[in-house]
């Protein structure tokens, strides 16, 4: 019978939390296992960077500002797994196993102790014509920008809400190639949020700030912005043709090739959901996020960092992976040494400082609770198994009331992303159409696997030996 | 079409890739997915089940659209996997796999 691989503490996900977290681990004597699904650690916000492709000249300061954490974790000690996909986890007595597929091949572990910092992904906002070829998510802009310096052969054309957005803007525009238009689908009552809470605008005028910087330097490049935009549709027979956007009342439309969207970002849910972890919907980050105590704990030798477990930046999961980290570390029964206590303290203070800017991001990037109830009936939601929002609302109309219940009478979230890009989508239509509270209505039910694997890559190691 | 910048760090290295069986060089950085898209752009990249054209999203492993033949291999998600020197990739972007 083949053996199952055996770890003190397991880290999945090689962002700043789980970076943060390793690093904190090895200093104390440990050597954590950290999985992670791409091919050089970063996660999504320090992609490349350890070995950059563009300068901070084009990527802005925050980008390089992890350059530090990258290199102290490539030098330390730590079993650093790249390319391996948790695609099953679970409980298993006081610990954890995981099934992990590392380039073909499946392994079996058990980790006594598991720190979460699996990230976040882009909110999935249905709008008619989202499935086009040539309708991209600007995160995916990005990556290409820092795995390659890869940009647009002609100018794109940006929409929807949130700091990303302004972000990606500049960023081409430093790169000598400035969006053709940038459809702002932010709430027009943001200002008025603004005066309304002079105390959020306080604790977040270095964002306020940077905003303002990124949308002059912009508006004195001669790029055109439209504020208040509150439709959008993207149309065309093979790949996209045409952007129609609705400003001021008015429809209007444009030719184009390329429309990178960003509606925001939210806990990446999977690797929680499977172990059925609790989750609450949180009104101002507009998602579901996981139960966590003070100490970033979440169950039983289980702790979750960075933004997996609600949005709060690179700076605070950096944070939060140290926090974690010292959390595992107090749980072996180790005494805090007095350095450990201090920065923890430090930490803690930070974290706050941070978090107290958050609920005025939260209310300036506010995206429309209502918007997926009011598409035209043939909008995707689920982009795998092509359910518009009509059958969806037929199903409702049948006696539909639940996620799962959808899911089974549509086939809505069972193609291979797993709901990841329909799931709040189906809760937030059945929230409009039935009156009740998201946290009422829930999520799908999430087993695994969370990646797909082929029975070849099961067989390709003694993954399923080990069960017998 | 996403172009390589003037202003990327120099010298990138390259490694040569078998595209729809042209032998092209792209950035050892990049995953499949990017490549491809470097290469040819969106278009043509993939044909759904529903038989609608589709291409990446995320580029970061979560919708599941970059879907693409790597060395004989269906539906390998191509914005996971980085390239390799000689390569085999194949665009699924005539009939819809799986
Ligand atoms: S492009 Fe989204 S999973 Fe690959």
């Amino acid at each position: 019978m083949a053996e199952r691989r055996h770890t003190d503490i397991a880290v999945i996900g090689a962002g700043p939390a789980g970076m943060a977290a390793a690093l904190t681990l090895s200093e104390a004597g440990l050597r954590p296992v950290v999985f992670d699904m791409n091919a050089t650690p970063g996660g999504q916000i320090y992609r490349q960077l350890a070995a950059p492709q563009v300068d901070a000249t084009l990527m802005g300061q925050e980008y390089i500002a992890g350059r530090s954490l990258v290199d102290a974790f490539v030098t330390a000690d730590i079993d650093y797994r790249p390319l391996s996909r948790v695609w099953w986890l679970d409980r298993d007595g006081e610990g954890y196993v995981l099934g992990v597929l590392q380039q073909g091949h499946s392994q079996q572990w058990h980790a006594d102790r598991l720190i979460l910092a699996s990230g976040a992904m882009e909110r999935g906002w249905p709008f008619p014509g989202w499935q086009l070829p040539g309708v991209m998510y600007a995160g995916a802009a990005q990556i290409l920008l820092k795995q390659a310096a890869l940009l647009p052969s002609a100018a794109p054309i940006l929409a929807g809400s949130g700091p990303l957005l302004y972000l990606l803007a500049w960023q081409y525009l430093q790169a000598g190639r400035p969006p053709a238009l940038v459809l702002d689908m932010a709430p027009a009552s943001r200002y008025r949020t603004l005066m309304r809470h002079p105390v959020r605008a306080w604790h977040g005028r270095s964002y306020l700030l940077k905003g303002m910087r990124l949308i002059a330097d912009l508006r004195r490049a001669g790029v055109a912005i439209r504020q208040g935009v509150s439709g959008l549709r993207a149309s065309g027979s093979d790949a996209l043709e045409r952007i129609h956007y609705r400003h001021a009342g008015t429809w209007r439309s444009l030719p184009g090739t390329l429309l990178l969207t960003h509606f925001g970002v939210v806990p990446e849910p999977q690797l929680m959901r499977s172990l059925q972890l609790r989750q609450h919907w949180q009104h101002e980050q507009q998602c579901f996020v996981p139960d966590r105590d003070a100490t970033l704990s979440a169950g039983t030798n289980l702790w979750i960092a960075g933004d997996g477990g609600g949005i709060g930046g690179a700076r605070n999961a950096e944070r939060e992976g140290h926090l974690a980290g010292f959390a595992a570390i107090a749980s072996l029964g180790r005494q805090p040494t007095k350095r450990r206590s201090a920065t923890t303290r430090r930490l803690l203070a930070a974290r706050r400082r941070d978090l107290a800017a958050r609920p005025l991001l939260d209310a300036l990037f506010r995206v429309p609770e209502g918007w997926l109830a009011e598409q035209p009936p043939e909008t995707l939601v689920c982009r795998c198994e092509a359910v518009t929002r009509g059958e969806l609302d037929e199903a409702i109309a049948q006696g539909g009331s639940g996620p799962n219940q959808l899911k089974a009478f549509t086939r809505c979230g069972m193609g291979p992303c797993q709901g990841r890009q329909c799931g709040e989508s189906v809760t937030r239509l059945l929230a409009s159409r039935t009156r009740r509270s998201p946290d009422d209505i829930g999520y799908y039910h999430i087993r695994p696997p969370v990646h797909s694997i082929t029975l070849g890559e099961l067989a390709a190691d003694d993954f399923d030996n080990t069960n017998n | 079409m996403f172009r390589r910048s003037e202003r990327a760090r120099q010298p990138g290295r390259c490694v040569a890739i078998r595209l729809d069986g042209e032998v092209v060089n792209v950035p050892d950085t990049l995953s499949v997915a990017a490549a491809v898209l470097h290469v040819h752009g969106w278009r043509g990249y993939r044909r759904h089940l529903d038989g609608t054209p589709r291409a990446p999203l995320c580029l970061m492993g979560v919708c599941q659209e970059c879907l693409i033949t790597i060395d004989g291999l269906p539906n390998r998600q191509g914005c996971l996997e980085p390239v390799r020197e000689g390569m085999v990739i194949e665009r699924q972007g005539d009939d819809p796999h799986g």
